[in-house]
């Protein structure tokens, strides 16, 4: 097939989704066929120039998937782009062709197939596998129509649906509770106690509200050192752990100690040396590293399990707008379908309407050479115009039955869009 | 103006106040948007009673309503700044109260003439006019101390109990409320204190009131919590939430010393 050809446009889309996420396939599965820029790079110009494919690859840390537009079956490419036995990878494959493969990308822009539900970050992810198929030349008239849609309709259903109200990650969760006792941030020090991988998102998101200073603090001093020069902190040594504790306004805790490293009366001691209230003191180390029963209101202290728990809260809350998220694809998925069709039908009544006008025409000089002489002006165009009458009359029967077809949203409007060039030869 | 009275801009606050929990409970935001209306005609409605009426603020009566004047503007000022923050919740009821309890304590009658209209022939007749608006002054700085506070507190309380961030009761920060609390109270208390010793000036040239009416003790009272929440706050570092406590304290004290203090002697 010629990529971005007639066939492709007043025919049948031909699009195929196929893929895996983490629903369905494991990681360890999923990290295998994942691409990485440079084999993105190659997969899309394989597949267009190749194997005349109109391409587009998704490839996230949640799913590997390709949307194809095209003849053929392009099922077992990802297994044999990365060498892999086909007949183990294609027991983890989703297929979803036509209609199916249009609502499953509706889905996954508009977040309703994420991890999180909700989240933003797949819609970016969508742009740019789109944008890196425009760079390598690898989409055509479908995915140039349905890639664009797809972007509006996850925009609709973030603005129509709270499915991505308020936030569902740790980190933010934490900011979110910070942003509750404090107003501004530039007069203000973190104090990041331990290196434990889990605080490296938090404190990520702690540094994005420019805090005065970031204090760093760990058992071992050249590990405090390194996270220190990675957040643009200051290390201080283990020992004066706390002395700069009554000086923090904002402590996130992540250490791996098997015991809590801050008792109530350790932290009792450090209070009453302390000048500022109140205190926020993020401790997400499992086990944690605060006694709980510091938490009095003005020291503010959160656990991982607080901040899950706003994270399940957010989710249960956009859990309630699916179903409003569900009917937006179904009715974008529909107008989709019978966008195409309205443009795929364009061509086809285009050409059967020159075909008939360039016969009638044909037959119309035919009658008035061999009446040459008999007829008047006004005779002329009085056959003319029946004969005009006559071919609109003839036409209007099937283009409305293909209009009709279309604006259904069925897909037989294909079926009759082909019966009617087989009809007319319009090939 | 003359048919406009204290009910006209009672209710439309109590309408306001109505307006901004039903906001609260459903989160339209299209009632927040009423409730601004409602508060606004009422200060309208407010400020051209005081205008036409210029009400004697030696009786509590109008002292109420200059107050509730001045706590309207904060509303307002703060509902169009704050607009997400459940603002109004907080200081509509206020406004109301401090109007119904003008209302009990009843107009001033005919006869009554405001602050400026009587006659200052001698210039230590300036007295009591600067005694009561320096105390006016205090007042409004201890009812927004007294709102923050009350804010301070449900925050402080949200973050004990864990609440969601973004959920239920949408308040300022607990530093920025102890921030609004400590400027109220700087404010308050040199005006207090000027206008205590403008108020002792008159004393000293009163044959009715001596320095044990219970209402000058009121108000000693009153100035001696307010020293203790300072040196408190400043000199011993007293947490958020007890400064909170205090200066709650320290307006009930102040509404005490209010009702107590009865028009000054002479003056009808």
């Amino acid at each position: 097939m010629t990529r971005g050809g007639c066939r492709g446009l007043i025919g049948s889309m031909n699009l195929l989704a196929i893929g895996c996420s983490y629903r369905t396939t494991p990681v360890e599965v999923r990290e295998r066929l994942a691409f990485s820029d440079e084999q993105l790079g190659r997969a899309l110009e394989q597949l267009s120039r190749q194997l005349g494919f109109e391409a587009v690859l998704l490839s996230t840390c949640n799913r590997v998937e390709l949307y194809a537009a095209g003849d053929g079956d392009p099922t077992d490419y990802m297994a044999d782009f990365h060498a892999l036995p086909r007949q183990e990878i294609r027991q983890h494959l989703y297929v979803h062709r036509g209609e199916a493969a249009i609502r499953h990308l509706f889905r996954v822009a508009a977040s309703l197939d994420s991890l999180v539900l909700g989240e933003a970050q797949i819609n970016g992810q969508v742009k740019k596998a789109y944008e890196r198929a425009l760079l390598h030349g690898s989409t055509g008239p479908v995915l140039n129509a349905l890639f664009p849609h797809a972007r509006q309709v996850a925009k609709r259903v973030r603005t129509e649906t709270g499915i991505s109200q308020g936030h569902a990650s740790i980190s933010s969760a934490a900011v979110d509770y910070v942003k509750e006792v404090f107003d501004h941030f530039e007069d203000k020090t973190v104090l990041v106690i331990g290196a434990g991988k889990m605080g490296t998102l938090t404190l990520k998101a702690l540094r994005g509200l420019k805090p005065r200073r970031i204090w760093v603090t760990n058992r071992s001093p050249e590990r405090a050192l390194a996270i220190a020069q990675e957040c643009r902190g200051e290390a201080i040594l283990w020992e004066r752990l706390d002395e700069v504790m009554a000086k923090a306004d904002i402590v996130l805790s992540t250490t791996g100690a098997p015991q809590p490293i801050m008792t109530r009366e350790r932290y009792a001691r450090i209070s009453a040396r302390r000048t500022r209230w109140p205190v926020v003191i993020l401790d997400i180390a499992v086990p944690r590293d605060f006694d709980p029963r510091i938490h009095d209101g003005e020291t503010v202290l959160l656990n991982i399990d607080d901040l899950k728990s706003v994270q399940e809260r957010t989710l249960e809350r956009r859990r309630a707008h699916l179903i409003p998220a569900e009917q937006i694809i179904e009715q974008e998925t529909r107008r989709f379908i019978k966008d195409w069709a309205r443009r795929g039908n364009g061509p086809v009544i285009e050409r059967l309407t020159r075909e008939f006008e360039a016969r009638r025409k044909e037959i119309v000089g035919k009658l008035f050479s061999r009446l040459n002489g008999k007829l008047d002006a006004a005779d002329r165009q009085y056959i003319d115009k029946a004969f005009s009458l006559f071919q609109n009359q003839l036409l209007h029967g099937p283009i409305s039955a293909l209009k009709e077809e279309s604006t259904s949203g069925k897909e037989q409007s294909h079926t009759l869009l082909e019966a009617l060039r087989k009809l007319f030869r319009l090939e | 103006m003359n048919r406009i009275t204290i009910v006209c801009f009672l209710a439309s606050y109590g309408l306001a106040f109505a307006l901004e929990l039903l906001q609260f409970w459903s989160g339209r935001a299209s009632l927040r948007f009423l409730a601004w209306l409602a508060a606004a005609a009422g200060l309208l409605a407010h400020t051209l009673y005081l205008y036409s009426r210029v009400p004697p603020l030696i009786w509590q009566f109008s002292w109420m309503l200059f107050v509730a004047w001045v706590l309207a503007v904060f509303y307002l000022c703060g509902a169009i700044h704050y607009r997400r923050l459940n603002w109004g919740i907080f200081v509509l009821p206020l406004i109301v109260g401090l109007l119904g309890l003008g209302l009990l304590f009843g107009q001033p009658p005919e006869t009554a003439r405001g602050l400026w209209q009587e006659d200052l022939h001698e210039l230590h007749q300036l007295w009591r006019p600067v005694h009561v608006v320096l105390i006016l002054l205090a007042t409004v700085g201890v009812c927004v101390g007294f709102l923050a506070s009350l804010m301070y507190l449900i925050q402080a309380h949200r973050l004990r109990t864990k609440a969601p961030p973004g959920q239920g009761l949408k308040l300022l920060s607990l530093e920025r409320l102890e921030a609004m609390n400590r400027r109220a109270l700087l404010l308050a208390f040199p005006l207090l204190t000027a206008g205590m010793i403008a108020g002792m000036v008159l004393i000293a040239r009163s044959e009715s009131v001596g320095w044990t009416d219970p209402r000058v003790l009121g108000t000693m009272v009153l100035w001696i919590v307010f020293a203790l929440l300072l040196f408190l706050r400043f000199a011993q570092h007293l947490r958020g939430r007890q400064v909170a406590f205090l200066t709650i304290v320290a307006f009930l004290l102040l509404l005490v010393c209010v009702v107590l203090a009865h028009p000054i002697p002479g003056v009808e």
